[in-house]
């Protein structure tokens, strides 16, 4: 069943590589469309038969491959991945949907998406640290290529920027896998072996530096995220919503995964460093984001605001911030693809993304009102307004972590303060106003260009209120995670307070 | 004797000038021009066939009535009409309402000076002792305050002006249109030509008012106050309709206790020729009332133009404003052309130049009006 969420994209890929070269773009868009179906189809199945109260990896494959470095092909799916899964094969099909109809080179286009597609959903499924090497390597290569081919005017310069610097970090994570490997004694990448293996703390701490600097270059955090606005702003929509709404959770997945779950000792020394840093990271992305004139630079600054949140949350590391994370990367991933996808309308229809130049765009008539509508309604969600995943991720995350990391969290909770700011300085000066002569003759945006900005919103409204539809795949695993943690926390730290707290949270949690 | 030419005008809009003074209008001539014009005349003359019908049956049937529910439904009320009423399915009758309000509110014209002289005010009393003999209440308030009960006579006196004027009107637009459709009318000043020679053929019918009460007629405004049409409700029309308006009906809020608001009501620039096509952003009568209206009678062949657009159905009422606006500029230049002190064809330089100061005040008044974005631009 996992096996063929990783195969059919590529599948789809070979077929549209061996299709004729006369044939239109838009069947070529058709099957893409097709296998990206086939897959969100199979996650939907997925879940039907998935235990959302099974604790360990379900659906698990194992097929050994070099036995000698200790690389097996083995594959499983708990609630920490369940969700993302979900999520990369849902915008994947958006992204392909999004995808102008005259994009060029179409065969090369779609099957580079697709191989993408394989590339994360590998990442998130696979057992094994070094196959999760490999697919988290392999997803650089047609990302790469679809900047630096269907990009902007300086796509070359961001996507050999991203090359470099994913690519460093894929070293770092490599060196921290063999790293674990070698320290432990053990010949063996797979993941639960791992999970009980002691490493001196000094040793985990190192390693868990390098995975947190490797990760953290892909979440990405302050001070490494500078690639992510250059990319942002030179790939085409459809790769700014792939880019935002699934490729940034592979980093925080693994530091979650590799960091958390793996080095739980110098995760909790480290912890109060990791609330700080994302403090940084929030308050960095957020102002930054008030200085940006240019709407894609914006939305991406403010997901690096929004991906701090997530590093808050993981350091707090109480089962309600956990569960903070995942909610927060589901939340993140739609609302930041709604916003691209939003951002690439009014691109395309005013040929500007200036904020100082845009305005009046919410003009019934001759603006465009019900994308400039729907950006409401995504600012809003990102703003943290209840009733959206927004409100839910970040209640969620901030009441999670307030107990353990009190002054990081409020100092946080500015930043979401500060997301209200930016956003509506981005829709007071460019949806609203008297539309200038110069944008007076917009075109038509027809419904189909309407489709992925409505869908999304909905699913923001939907899970913000009803939120159980994502935790109850989630909970029992990140509650599980935290079985040892405290007492882990707590021989380390050699510090009362913060276990006190957390076994006060976990009461609460527990009634 | 040789004439001197006249020396090209310094004017911001001397282009406009040149070419009025060339026989041209306001607006330039184009073959698409011309069908928006036209169309929307058509249109235009079939909703104010509606409008007057009502304004007029207001000032007769509704006279002192001091809550006119009923106002708009021209006196046959049912279930029927109330419900389409209520659901909207209905010419907005407030756009009249708002028109003749700023005419009465701008006042100017004889019609102005009648209505505050002692042989008006005669008549109204005359007229509101016989309709209010049996009501107390009001006769009362009119003790408390004598001027209500003529001021309202007044306003029902811009009701039926407007509706007079707007009946002239609207059968010219009509038989513009039948012109156009004969094949008559080729080019923009083939329409301006059309509509002066109405005004002009028109610009004597007397503008008279009558009420009745019981079994008898009462004059209010009698055919001896020699009110007529042209430059007692025209020209004041123009002048409060398409050039001054309301600040204080649009999008746009304006405080008045901050002076954005000039206090020298001739220095409005609220009116049609200023209104802003696009929904924001503008002041005066809102436009679109009209817009709704005129969208259900435009003539095939205007729609046709509209749905070619790169809106297509989704800018219509933007695209009908602008083409109104198009339409009343030929309107403006007819008035223009029509009152001008001399000839256009004079060659006498005197007489020229005393044309050009005149359509140079006329183009001061048109210097923050649409007109320029209606020389290059579609909006």
């Amino acid at each position: 069943m996992l096996s063929a969420l990783i195969w059919i994209p590529v599948l789809g890929a070979l077929i549209i590589a061996v299709l004729p070269p006369t044939i239109e773009a838009s069947r070529i868009r058709q099957v893409a469309l097709m296998f990206g179906s086939i897959a969100l189809a199979l996650t939907i199945a997925l879940a039907t038969q998935f235990d959302a109260l099974s604790i360990g990896m379900q659906f698990q494959e194992n097929i050994p491959w070099l036995d000698s470095l200790g690389l097996t092909y083995r594959l499983g799916v708990d609630g920490l991945s369940f969700p993302l899964l979900a999520l990369s094969n849902f915008l994947t099909l958006v992204a392909i949907y999004c995808t102008d109809i005259t994009v060029q080179r179409p065969k090369f286009y779609y099957a580079l998406i697709l191989v993408l597609n394989m590339g994360v959903t590998g990442a998130f499924l696979a057992q094994n640290l070094l196959l999760f090497f490999l697919f988290y390597e392999l997803e650089l290569i047609p990302l790469y290529l679809l900047i630096g081919i269907w990009g902007g005017a300086k796509r070359g310069y961001a996507a050999t920027k991203f090359l470099i610097y994913t690519a460093f970090s894929g070293v770092l994570i490599l060196a921290a896998f063999l790293g674990l490997t070698w320290l432990g004694g053990s010949n063996s990448f797979e993941f639960d072996p791992l999970l009980s293996q002691t490493l001196p703390l000094t040793a985990q701490i190192v390693l868990l530096g390098a995975i947190l600097i490797g990760f953290g270059i892909k979440v990405p955090l302050f001070p490494l995220h500078t690639w992510l606005p250059d990319a942002h702003v030179e790939a085409s929509t459809p790769i700014s919503v792939l880019l935002a709404g699934v490729l940034l959770k592979l980093g925080t997945y693994g530091l979650i995964r590799f960091g958390l779950q793996l080095f739980p000792e110098a995760w909790a020394v480290l912890s109060p460093w990791l609330a700080t840093w994302a403090v940084v990271s929030v308050l960095f992305g957020a102002f930054t984001a008030i200085a940006q004139t240019d709407m894609k630079k914006m939305v991406a600054y403010s997901s690096i605001a929004h991906m701090g949140y997530i590093l808050l949350a993981a350091a707090a590391a109480t089962p309600l911030s956990l569960l903070g994370t995942v909610f927060q990367m589901v939340s993140h991933g739609l609302i930041s693809a709604m916003l691209f996808a939003l951002v690439g309308v009014v691109y395309k229809k005013t040929g500007t993304r200036d904020i100082t130049v845009l305005q009046g765009l919410l003009n019934p008539e001759r603006g465009l009102p019900i994308i400039g509508s729907l950006m409401v309604v995504g600012v809003m969600a990102s703003a943290g307004i209840p009733g959206m995943v927004g409100f839910i991720s970040e209640f969620l995350i901030f009441r999670g972590s307030f107990p353990v990391f009190p002054v990081q969290t409020l100092l946080s909770m500015v930043g979401t303060g500060l997301t209200a700011v930016y956003f509506l300085l981005l829709v007071n000066r460019t949806f609203f106003g008297r539309l200038p002569d110069q944008f007076a003759n917009l075109p038509q945006v027809p419904w189909s260009e309407r489709a992925p900005g409505f869908v999304l919103a909905v699913l923001i409204v939907i899970l913000g209120l009803q939120p159980g539809w994502v935790v109850r795949w989630t909970e029992t695993t990140t509650t599980a995670m935290l079985t040892d943690f405290p007492t882990i926390a707590a021989k380390v730290l050699k510090s009362p307070s913060p276990p006190k707290i957390l076994a006060n949270e976990q009461l609460v949690i527990h009634n | 004797m040789v004439s001197t030419p006249l020396k090209p005008s310094n004017h911001p809009l001397a282009d406009i000038i040149d070419r009025l003074e060339s026989g041209g209008a306001l607006l330039p001539d184009s073959p698409d021009n011309v069908i928006e014009v036209v169309g929307i005349l058509k249109s235009y003359g079939i909703v104010l066939d509606a409008y007057w019908r009502n304004l007029i049956y207001i000032s007769e049937h509704q006279f002192l009535e001091l809550f006119p529910f009923f106002k708009y439904f021209n006196g046959d009320v049912s279930t029927h009409k109330l419900l389409k009423h209520w659901w909207h399915d209905r010419y907005n009758y407030e756009f009249a309402e708002y028109c003749m309000k700023a005419m009465f509110w701008h006042g100017g014209g004889r019609l102005d000076t009648y209505l505050d002289s002692p042989e008006f005010l005669d008549l109204v009393q005359a007229a509101t002792s016989a309709k209010l003999k049996n009501n107390l209440p009001i006769k009362g308030l009119s003790k408390v305050f004598p001027n209500f009960l003529p001021e309202q006579v007044r306003q029902s006196c811009y009701y039926s002006a407007l509706g007079q004027f707007w009946k002239i009107m609207s059968k010219m637009f009509l038989d513009l249109s039948d012109f156009y459709d004969a094949g008559k009318i080729q080019s923009i000043p083939d329409v301006v030509a059309f509509i002066q020679a109405a005004l002009v053929a028109a610009a004597n019918e007397p503008i008279t008012y009558a009420v009745k009460i019981g079994d008898r007629s009462y004059d209010i405004i009698p055919k001896s106050a020699g009110l007529a049409f042209l430059m007692d409700t025209g020209v004041p029309y123009i002048d409060a309709v398409f050039f001054r308006s309301f600040p204080f009906m649009g999008t746009v809020s304006y405080n008045a206790q901050a002076r954005q608001i000039s206090s020298d009501q001739e220095r409005f620039n609220y009116g049609v020729l200023h209104a802003d096509p696009l929904p924001v952003g503008g002041a005066g009568i809102p436009p679109t009332l009209l817009m709704q209206d005129l969208r259900h009678d435009l003539p095939p062949y205007l729609h046709e133009l509209y749905q070619r657009s790169l809106r297509g159905e989704e800018d219509l009422r933007v695209r009908i404003c602008v083409s109104f606006q198009k339409s009343m500029f030929c309107v403006t230049t007819a008035a223009m052309l029509g009152l001008m002190p001399h000839s256009a064809e004079t060659t006498n330089i005197q007489e020229q130049q005393a044309n050009r100061k005149y359509l140079e005040g006329w183009m001061d008044r048109l210097i923050d009006s649409r007109l320029s974005n209606l020389q290059v631009c579609e909006v």
